[in-house]
């Protein structure tokens, strides 16, 4: 029995080093992963982000960071009114009277060029089509601080959103024709009370 | 007194190991304080480990009618959960609204909820796995399932 117990000691170091190696590896792993993190994605996502600042004394701020991925994979899941299977269905479902699908098909099949310029008194409205990109312009003048709207979308987006059947919009498609874009910034708003930002890139962080 | 001792070790390696696996798991925290006068302060921490495994108690009826009402979203939830734990440190929503600051982010494998206003204070922390738990119980009552 003597020589048993004495056997059995010898385990106890290496019973308590494998005990503490398990209690403590989620730690491990823990330290690990926030040494590593950096505000460039790991393994290489694509992240979408929003961000809005109010220019008033209090500052207000929203910033949103989507993975891209994270998106493609959650919307599928969404199956709500309009909603089905990261698509939606547009039916004749018309927004002012804009028909959405026939007017992006419309600029999907023309060549490179100017589409809208309004120039109006209190206005510049600009759509064109440059180099692959979908290009919106909107200068509001009637306002102390013209408000400023920019708009750029690739082509292949907006080829991807088209490429459901013939009354829906393939959200899934188009995030992931936008994923495998460069950086660049989709939407830009500035005027006297916020700027908005819409942007796409490889940071976890809009900062 | 040999005896004793193998039931002290065999004692301490059942507590060891129920440790480390709630360890492991992780810990569901809500705190909730009011700052105004008789206001509430909630303080609930509780081993994720024990939810899904208090589940399997809930009375079936119960788990069916928390399925119906819940089948329309939790398959979204169940997505989310699982995408989420791609990303366990990251930031996903913060919205600075004067006086209050909300934030959504992952960090160590849970998802924290962090709401500071003047008045109340909202802390969530839940483990991503133990939410994929949950919602794959709940979707496995769902009707049709």
């Amino acid at each position: 029995m003597k020589a048993m117990t004495s056997r059995s000691r010898r385990f106890y170091p290496v019973l308590a080093f494998l005990s503490a190696s398990f209690l403590f590896s989620p730690l491990g792993l823990q330290a690990q992963a926030s040494t590593s993190q950096s505000s460039t994605s790991a393994h290489g996502d694509r992240w979408l982000h929003v961000r809005v600042i109010s220019t008033d004394a209090k500052g207000d701020t929203v910033r949103v960071n989507v993975p891209l991925e994270l998106a493609e994979k959650v919307l599928p899941a969404i199956n709500h009114d309009q909603m089905r299977n990261g698509k939606v269905r547009l039916g004749n479902v018309e927004c002012d009277g804009v028909d959405v699908r026939a007017l992006l098909d419309a600029v999907r099949t023309s060549k490179d060029g100017e589409f809208v310029t309004v120039q109006k008194r209190d206005a510049d409205i600009n759509v064109a089509k440059r180099e692959g990109y979908l290009l919106v312009h909107v200068k509001d003048k009637d306002r102390p601080r013209a408000q400023q709207v920019e708009v750029k979308v690739p082509m292949k987006v907006v080829e991807a959103l088209l490429s459901g059947d013939k009354d829906e919009l393939d959200i899934v498609a188009a995030l992931h024709a936008l994923a495998n874009q460069g950086d660049m910034e989709l939407v830009s708003v500035k005027d006297e009370e916020n700027t908005i930002r819409v942007w796409v890139d490889s940071k976890s962080v809009s900062d | 007194m040999v005896l004793l001792g193998k039931i002290a070790l065999g004692f301490g390696a059942c507590v060891l190991t129920a440790g480390a696996y709630t360890f492991r798991q992780g810990v569901v925290r809500v705190d909730v304080d009011e700052n105004r006068g008789n206001g509430s302060h909630v303080h609930v921490w509780a081993p994720a480990a024990i939810v899904p495994m208090a589940m399997h108690f809930v009375p079936k009826r119960e788990m069916l009618r928390a399925a119906d009402h819940s089948a329309e979203f939790m398959p979204v939830v169940h997505a989310i959960a699982k995408e989420l734990q791609k990303y366990p440190e990251a930031e996903f929503v913060e919205v600075y609204d004067g006086s209050e600051h909300v934030q959504v982010r992952t960090h160590g494998g849970s998802l924290l909820v962090d709401v500071d206003g003047p008045d109340e204070h909202v802390h969530v922390k839940c483990p991503l796995a133990t939410i994929d738990d949950v919602a794959e119980q709940l979707a496995a009552y769902a009707p049709g399932a």
